[in-house]
């Protein structure tokens, strides 16, 4: 009996450790994701899921961590010791896009592009440059280009940060089998 | 959050709501975005666009916008060349006009839904086609004609004049 009174002991005393450590790291739900989310799911705004996510789940979780200590030790202790799993984890979600060699498409001459891009427009409301409004950017792009670096086409589907596929296209800059700098000449969502 | 104004489309002969900022996708592709400042909470963008769908091509027609210093933002000074009419050849994507009734009031960006949504296919700049999207029928007693936004704050803008504040309420634009 006293073997059990030490583990729930201990495991209480965890607990009270894990919720401290919670309390000090935990970042502030800012009131505009609170909207966001509500927005998404209305349920969060019934008394019911509110009581179900504010009171019995985090009951639960404390009693998981009084049970299973060790458990919930071993992962406080490793997120103290290397910090950086965690930032790293943040970082894959918050990734920007850029090409990867899987998209690339097809490899093309400056000269093949700006004929293929060339913007035409009856009311001449654009350059009549190859990529229009965005001749200047493309300019740019193919200042970077060197004896060693190629221009290809790519086309990548993409996923947003916030869920949706994104189509992506355009011309990307490869250097030693790499791709680099790009111009985007499509991106849209992808309707589901 | 709040539910955000809308851009401007004229469209066979008259003026709608358009819940979707093609601009933004040029700021985006061409790797620069203007220090835009948000005048309110219900503009968060910073600027309102007034476009255009002429032959079946979009065009942007008039911006009006304010920058974080408090300086005003017109077409001129994103498409100096074009200051009366730039081509959104940019542009790949769904238009969405919402017609009718008010079905549903979200205060979050576009997300409130009307009975009808014009939805325009475009791609690079050209309608490839459009499609009437029925959601359902409001009540007589529900929901308002129309888009609008339900509340908002206003921020006081530096250089920012109670003329100018004025002159885009009178064109719908703020």
């Amino acid at each position: 009996m006293n073997y059990l009174y030490g583990w729930l002991g201990a495991g209480a005393l965890t607990l009270v450790v894990v919720l401290g450590a919670h309390l000090m790291s935990a970042e502030r739900k800012s009131e505009s994701i609170q909207d966001i989310l509500e927005a998404i799911n209305p349920e969060r705004r019934k008394l019911s899921y509110r009581v179900l996510n504010d009171v019995v789940a985090p009951a639960l979780a404390g009693i998981l961590i009084v049970i299973a200590w060790p458990i919930a030790l071993f992962v406080k202790v490793k997120e103290w010791v290397r910090p950086d799993d965690k930032d790293k984890r943040r970082d894959q979600t918050e990734k920007q896009f850029s090409v990867d060699s899987s998209h690339l498409k097809e490899r093309l001459s400056v000269q093949e592009i700006e004929r293929r891009e060339m913007v035409m427009d009856p009311l001449h409301a654009a350059p009549a440059l190859p990529f229009g409004h965005l001749h200047n950017t493309w300019c740019t792009l193919i200042e970077g280009l060197t004896r060693e670096s190629e221009l290809w086409s790519f086309s990548a589907i993409w996923k947003a940060g916030w869920g949706a596929n994104e189509l992506r296209e355009g011309y990307v800059l490869v250097r030693e089998g790499v791709p680099g700098a790009f111009l985007m000449t499509v991106w849209s969502t992808i309707e589901k | 959050m709040t539910a955000q104004i809308a851009e401007r489309l004229l469209y066979e002969g008259s003026e709608h709501a358009m819940c979707t900022n093609p601009l933004d996708d040029y700021f985006a592709m061409a790797g620069h975005r203007p220090p835009f400042g948000s005048p309110s909470t219900a503009l968060w963008r910073g600027y309102v666009g007034r476009w255009e769908i002429v032959n079946d091509r979009l065009y942007l027609v008039g911006l009006s916008g304010t920058l974080e210093d408090g300086s005003e933002v017109t077409q001129a000074s994103i498409f100096p060349d074009f200051p009366e009419r730039a081509f959104a050849h940019w542009y790949t994507g769904t238009v969405r006009v919402p017609q009718g009734r008010q079905l549903k009031y979200v205060h979050m960006g576009y997300g409130s839904t009307f009975e009808r949504d014009l939805l325009l296919t475009i791609e690079r700049g050209v309608v490839v086609s459009t499609e009437i999207q029925n959601n359902g029928e409001a009540d007589e007693s529900q929901g308002q004609e129309g888009y609008g936004v339900g509340a908002m704050l206003i921020y006081p803008t530096k250089g920012r004049s109670r003329h100018r504040a004025q002159k885009d309420t009178d064109e719908g634009l703020l």
